[in-house]
């Protein structure tokens, strides 16, 4: 990145951050572990911050580009990692538009040869084409279907927390990430205190995974009538009525429902062959489930990005949105001023800020309200042009 | 708080519960005072549930006098404290919670989730309607239910595979007692633990050196394997050395680790204890398959620490700090020295 765009992004980061409450200050501030990336310089990380004070003074000293907090509280935070002192850990989950293999992405995303700078539409090659260079940069870009799928996910699994888990909705945080999903918190629950292990099980539940048929009651040795019996019906809690909702809803072609579930399932579980119908539990389990990134829950020595900061690819705010139907992911978390700025665009898909719709764009100079400018410059697609 | 009025039957079939402190309290006995020829039949108990314990893995379940019955688990944890051995102290507890299980098992249903509340502490809730054609009889917290089930490796205790509403999850009464057993077998080893031995007269210490060499010489095997490994490895050494079945994966796991760190076929295979010849044949084709000796001849990698925490098979601590892979597993003090 020039020097020049280095300088530009700084500045508009150190503006946002002087504003007061620019970022939501996280309880209990001193069991947490902060750390931070400077434009121009390393990850800091196995930081110990007493209070707010200290907190603001960093952001207003350093403006990073990106601050992290850890989701855990430690006897010290800022010991090395096994002699923190790990105490007990709020829950996280991650959704990243990335993990949905969305169709779009074949339309939006882009991939660099290295070695000839050859650039191409869609998913990434394993080597390039032309030169045969294993060295190919990817860009996951995002679009409103992106958007509106990974807050398909957030709304999935927020049901799971509040229905299956019986956490309250007061504990829950919803957040946009600042990229391209959203982040959820849950803080001061009793599933604090779980370790690694028990997460694991929280978050293969989310996402379905280990979900095993004979459990459902399905068999191939059992007598039809004893087997129907065990089925899960409408209405049942946990996945056996998620199993039997989505079956309710799937339409097999050809075939007419007679309306109960049970003998539905055992039917095309006879009919099919068990690569079939495993099939058709693996899209029940994306239907119901949310895709969560597993790692994130499970990793309880992760640091998170602050509420309220900066992401340094998009100049986008991780923001609230406990109110997910009414939340614009385009418009909401662009904090950045629309004063002028010209940047030359090395090439870029569409994007779509504050309801302005811009590019694509291919090698040519542009003179983009900032956050525009921002976005691209975060995401090395274009660099300031001196005027 | 009493829940229920327990008989001396009662007591000698869970000896474990405080009524037992009380009870033995209430008859004024000391340590020394078990040697007298009248107790001969307490001591002679005592033993025979130690060393079947140790031999069998279980404890008969029939006694003919109840005071004998009770009296002699605390002089059976007196003699095995005394043996100050790690894997006796394990193989010990768990036979006793086995034995309780088996007691439970054929209770009349009622005494069990009161049972379980005086043990876990935790009231089991009685299902709504609606449940009992799954068996599904109780339920009880989400995170009590989760903290537990962690230990055991078999696919109907991973949650994605329960029935959870509102954040309960909805248990069987023989899992309530799966539960119930697990827990007694940790409450008796950390008793075993945390208590102080006790000076012996001649007479007892030669009893304890009986069960000693009584017990399997598992020890002098596992002596081999000296050394810190990581939780993971541990675990499933612990498991195989008190008996206790070892899910597919610890075993994958825990022989990779072993070849990687230069243990040979034959010492991994020594460590499974005492199977008869066929089973031995089957242990050793998997060992020899992981190591790359036959089947696809390319030996397994030691796994990952997240491959291994996705198959439920990580039990991390500290020491563990942010290692990738078990093999870079260091015991922190080795690093400090
Ligand atoms: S973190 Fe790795 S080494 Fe430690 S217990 Fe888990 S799997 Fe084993
Ligand atoms: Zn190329
Ligand atoms: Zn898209």
């Amino acid at each position: 990145m020039s020097e020049e765009s280095l300088n530009v992004l700084k500045r508009a980061f150190r503006e946002y951050y002087f504003q007061r409450d620019a970022i939501e200050i996280p309880t209990r501030i001193e069991e947490r572990e902060f750390g931070y990336l400077p434009f121009g310089g390393f990850m800091t990380r196995h930081l110990k911050l007493k209070n707010k004070g200290e907190l603001t003074a960093l952001l207003v000293r350093e403006s990073p580009r990106g601050v992290y907090a850890s989701c855990s509280y430690y006897e010290d935070p800022s010991l090395p990692m096994t002699e923190k002192g790990w105490k007990s850990g709020d829950l996280a989950f991650d959704i990243d538009c990335d993990d949905l293999e969305m169709e779009c992405k074949k339309d939006h995303d882009r991939w660099t040869c290295k070695g000839c700078l050859l650039v191409g539409r869609g998913i990434r090659p394993a080597r390039c084409p032309s030169c045969a260079n294993t060295k190919i940069l990817t860009l996951n870009w995002s679009c409103k279907l992106c958007l509106d799928a990974s807050k398909d996910e957030i709304i999935k699994l927020k049901e799971i927390l509040l229905k299956d888990f019986g956490m309250t909705r007061g504990k829950i945080s919803t957040f946009f990430s600042g990229n391209k999903g959203y982040h959820l918190t849950v803080e001061n629950s009793e599933f604090d205190a779980l370790d690694q292990r028990g997460r694991g099980e929280l978050a293969n539940y989310i996402s379905g995974k280990g979900l095993d048929i004979a459990k459902l009651g399905l068999s191939k040795n059992a007598d039809y009538n004893n087997m129907v019996s065990r089925l899960p019906v409408l209405g049942e809690p946990g996945w056996r009525g998620k199993i039997a909702s989505f079956f309710d809803d799937y339409e097999f072609e050809g075939e007419r429902d007679d309306g109960d579930i049970k003998s539905k399932i055992a039917n095309y579980y006879g009919k099919l062959s068990p690569k079939k119908f495993g099939a058709i539990i693996d899209l029940a389990i994306r239907s119901r489930g949310a895709k969560i990134d597993s790692v994130v829950t499970i990793d309880i020595h992760r640091i998170f990005r602050l509420a309220g900061s900066l992401h340094e690819k998009t100049g986008l705010s991780k923001k609230r949105c406990d109110d997910l139907n009414s939340f614009d992911p385009t418009t909401d978390p662009v904090e950045i001023k629309d004063e002028p700025i010209k940047v030359r665009v090395s090439m870029s898909p569409p994007f779509t800020l504050r309801e302005r719709t811009y590019g694509p764009y291919k090698s040519e100079e542009v003179i983009l309200p900032l956050h525009a400018g921002v976005y691209l410059m975060g995401n090395n697609l274009a660099q300031a042009v001196n005027s | 708080m009493k829940l229920v009025e327990l008989g001396t039957e009662d007591l000698a079939r869970y000896p474990f519960l405080d009524e037992t402190g009380e009870y033995i309290r209430g008859l004024d006995l000391s340590v020394e005072e078990i040697t007298r020829a009248e107790y001969h039949e307490v001591l002679e108990r005592a033993k025979s549930r130690v060393i079947d314990a140790l031999k069998k893995g279980t404890i008969a379940c029939e006694f003919y006098n109840r005071e004998i019955e009770i009296l002699s688990f605390p002089v059976a944890l007196v003699l095995i404290k005394a043996t100050k051995i790690e894997h006796i102290i394990s193989r010990y507890a768990l036979a006793e919670a086995k034995r309780v299980e088996t007691f439970l098992l054929k209770e009349k249903r009622p005494i069990i989730p009161i049972m379980f509340e005086r043990v876990l502490n935790i009231e089991p809730i009685k299902a709504r309607d609606g449940f009992d054609r799954l068996h599904l009889e109780y339920k009880i917290p989400l995170v009590d239910f989760l903290k537990r089930a962690v230990q055991f490796h078999t696919t109907s205790w991973r949650l994605v595979n329960r029935v959870i509403e509102e954040g309960f999850v909805l248990v069987t009464t023989t899992e309530l007692v799966r539960l119930l057993r697990e827990e007694i077998y940790e409450m008796i080893r950390s008793r075993l633990k945390s208590s102080s031995v006790i000076k012996l007269d001649q007479r007892l210490r030669d009893t304890v050196d009986e069960i000693i060499r009584a017990a399997p010489p598992i020890p002098a095997k596992f002596g081999i394997f000296s050394g810190e490994y990581p939780p993971c490895v541990t675990k499933a050494l612990e498991l195989l050395e008190t008996g206790q079945n070892v899910p597919h994966y610890g075993r994958f796991l825990m022989t990779a680790f072993l070849l990687h760190a230069g243990k040979s076929v034959d010492n991994i295979i020594d460590l499974y204890p005492g199977v008869p010849d066929f089973k031995e044949r089957v242990t050793r084709y998997q060992v020899e398959h992981i190591a790359g000796l036959r089947g696809g001849r390319t030996a397994y990698s030691v796994p990952s620490c997240n491959t291994i925490l996705s198959n439920n098979f990580c039990f991390r601590n500290h020491n563990c700090g942010t290692i990738k892979n078990p093999l870079q597993f260091r015991r922190r003090t080795k690093k400090n020295s």
